[in-house]
């Protein structure tokens, strides 16, 4: 499943959500991640995700996406990272 | 799900905040998503420090590297995580059995020459009265398969029926940039033989990889030697899926004119593929693999889980489940 994972999270831990987030996804934009993930890890992610935050404060949004087809990223300006980049 | 990563800048492989990160020459960093990768391919200069090994190791993601032209050099093996002593025993019993070993041998030939077919019965349709005696030869060749009764006569046969496969390329590839002589390695001496060099070793290191995430061992191979040096097991089932991916990329690329000679390093009459030539190149191979068909009762299967499957189907071979039986093209 792909998945564009955005988050609005309080300054002081902030460092940590996304410390979590790159072991999972790719980074794109300052806290907006995307990547191919599957039903599992994407648990393993957002239990990861639930010790550090702030219920009452913090939010995460997961957009998924079961197939990529109806899937078309436009960008303008730098090119900043895919995750379907395959060349480092 | 997970993906592959082919390094091709000069730069650092590091760990950190538990995960990986690549900072190339000029200072420009890359979060490589410790998760979401099954393999790395470096072809370009890596620095590591064994702190990174540590962690590939608990991540289980091997690491493959290529030298400056494009042949693989080795791998960082993680310690097997699947270890089973069970199916060593039983896969050194295959092989010590000399009938077991020739039967798996030939099995691994009847594959290979079966999908060789396939590919060029493709190709009979429009270039039937070129293709004709190419299939028809080899098909006269397969028949021996049965009798060889040592495994370096099988060898051989295999070696005579690739040879006369390769031959027919000339009739499949449109462009006369691209043709074949006679196989050369190290070093390949035309553009044609450097792309079947390098699709070979990305084939290698792919079936290395997959075998990696079942329980066998890929030291012990049955058409190919078991020696002090390398792994054989996935020279074995190369054989069957060589035609199958390498080679089918290998037509499409020059016959859609993708690879062109310009991607080759001219001042070494056009043996290696450039940096741009070996992208596109991957670029093809990795669609290949991500590619899928139906397969059986078991639904839409890519050609990756293709060949794991292949795997799952010796272990059941060696547990005496099923007898093997070689994937084979069906189209």
């Amino acid at each position: 499943m792909f998945v564009i994972l955005v988050y609005d999270i309080n300054e002081k831990r902030v460092q940590k959500i996304h410390k979590i987030c790159k072991k999972y996804l790719t980074p794109v934009q300052n806290s907006v991640f995307e990547g191919n993930i599957t039903q599992a890890t994407l648990r393993i992610l957002k239990d990861e995700l639930k010790e550090i935050m702030d219920e009452n404060e913090d939010s995460v949004l997961i957009y998924k996406f079961r197939t990529k087809k109806y899937y078309d990223r436009e960008s303008i300006g730098i090119k900043k990272p895919s995750h379907e980049d395959l060349f480092l | 799900m997970k993906k592959a990563i082919y390094i091709f800048n000069d730069g650092q492989l590091k760990r950190k905040d538990n995960t990986l990160i690549f900072i190339k020459e000029n200072e420009e960093k890359r979060v490589i998503p410790v998760n979401a990768v099954s393999e790395i391919h470096v072809f370009g200069e890596l620095d590591l420090n064994k702190r990174v090994l540590e962690f590939l190791t608990s991540n289980k993601i091997p690491v493959y590297f290529y030298n400056y032209y494009g042949y693989y050099i080795g791998s960082y093996y993680p310690r097997d995580h699947l270890n089973s002593g069970m199916i060593i025993l039983k896969q050194a019993q295959f092989y010590l059995k000399k009938e077991e070993r020739m039967f798996l041998a030939k099995s691994f030939v009847y594959g290979a020459v079966a999908n060789i077919l396939k590919n060029l019965n493709y190709y009979k349709k429009s270039k039937e009265e070129y293709i004709k005696p190419f299939i028809e030869e080899i098909e006269e060749k397969s028949k021996e398969i049965d009798k060889k009764e040592d495994i370096p006569s099988l060898m051989a046969l295999e070696g005579d029926i690739r040879k006369k496969y390769y031959e027919a390329f000339n009739v499949i590839l449109n462009i006369g940039d691209f043709f074949f002589d006679k196989r050369t390695k190290r070093p390949p001496e035309n553009p044609l033989n450097a792309l079947i060099s390098f699709g070979n070793s990305l084939i290698y290191t792919t079936i290395l990889s997959q075998i990696y995430r079942t329980h066998l061992d890929p030291r012990i191979g049955y058409l190919h030697e078991t020696n002090h040096r390398s792994f054989s097991l996935n020279l074995d089932l190369a054989e069957i899926f060589k035609p199958v991916i390498v080679d089918r990329v290998i037509f499409s690329l020059i016959n859609k004119n993708q690879i062109q000679l310009k991607h080759f390093e001219e001042d070494i009459d056009f043996a290696y593929l450039n940096e741009k030539g070996k992208q596109i190149f991957i670029r093809a191979f990795e669609e290949k693999l991500n590619t899928t068909i139906k397969y059986k009762n078991l639904g839409k299967v890519s050609y990756r889980k293709l060949i794991r499957l292949e795997c799952y189907k010796l272990y059941k071979h060696f547990f005496g489940e099923q007898i093997y039986q070689p994937f084979i093209a069906n189209w």
